[in-house]
């Protein structure tokens, strides 16, 4: 079920604070960040955010289309490279 | 015959059972239609005024978003998820469940006839 429309987008006040600093800063410089839970608003469109993945900290550039999802969505937690079986036959 | 919304040729069925047989409308959507123009369920497409026939096409034409153009939104929709490197967009891409659903066993809809894993030794 969707968040209700009342509430408003969650994000981690931190997020906000930190990209307006680096707005302010001009630079445009990666910002590490941990609150995969948060949603990308519209004011973080064109910044770069390291969203960790629970090891490091992955870069995504945020576009338009990103808005209204989470930061969590674009660095996945889980790295599967196949079975080694799928492998064999594919080398056979 | 009846052409209603580009290609569909429903036949001697009900109204509102002919019509779902067009892309992007079911049972629901087929009774409001039917409602709103003033077909009764009994009709049956063979019996139709051509009055009705042209005010169901139109009803349609305005209301709803059928075949071709409803397949091309939802292509467009998964299209942008592909192209946003989001979590969604990989399962697509990946042939995988798209909703947290479980893949240790089952999913086959998304991953399709189950292949034997060769080199696996019998019991």
């Amino acid at each position: 079920m969707s968040r209700s429309v009342w509430k408003g987008p969650f994000v981690d006040g931190y997020l906000l604070k930190k990209a307006q600093a680096v707005r302010d800063g001009g630079r445009n410089e990666v910002i590490k960040m941990w609150s995969r839970r948060s949603t990308v608003l519209p004011q973080f469109v064109g910044l770069t955010f390291g969203v960790h993945n629970g090891q490091k900290h992955i870069p995504v550039m945020v576009t338009e289309n990103m808005i209204g999802h989470k930061f969590g969505e674009f660095a996945p937690t889980r790295t599967f490279s196949g079975h080694a079986a799928d492998k064999k036959v594919r080398r056979a | 015959m009846a052409r209603i919304a580009g290609v569909n040729i429903p036949t001697q069925k009900r109204v509102h059972i002919a019509l779902t047989y067009i892309h992007g409308i079911g049972h629901t959507k087929a009774r409001q239609i039917c409602q709103s123009v003033g077909v009764p369920e009994e009709r049956r497409v063979n019996q139709m005024t051509d009055d009705e026939v042209i005010r169901i096409r139109e009803a349609i034409d305005r209301d709803y978003t059928v075949e071709g153009d409803l397949r091309r939104e939802v292509a467009m929709n998964i299209k942008r998820l592909l192209d946003l490197g989001c979590y969604r967009g990989l399962r697509h891409r990946k042939g995988l469940p798209v909703h947290g659903q479980r893949t240790h066993s089952n999913a086959r809809t998304r991953k399709g006839r189950a292949r034997p894993i060769t080199g696996k030794k019998k019991a």
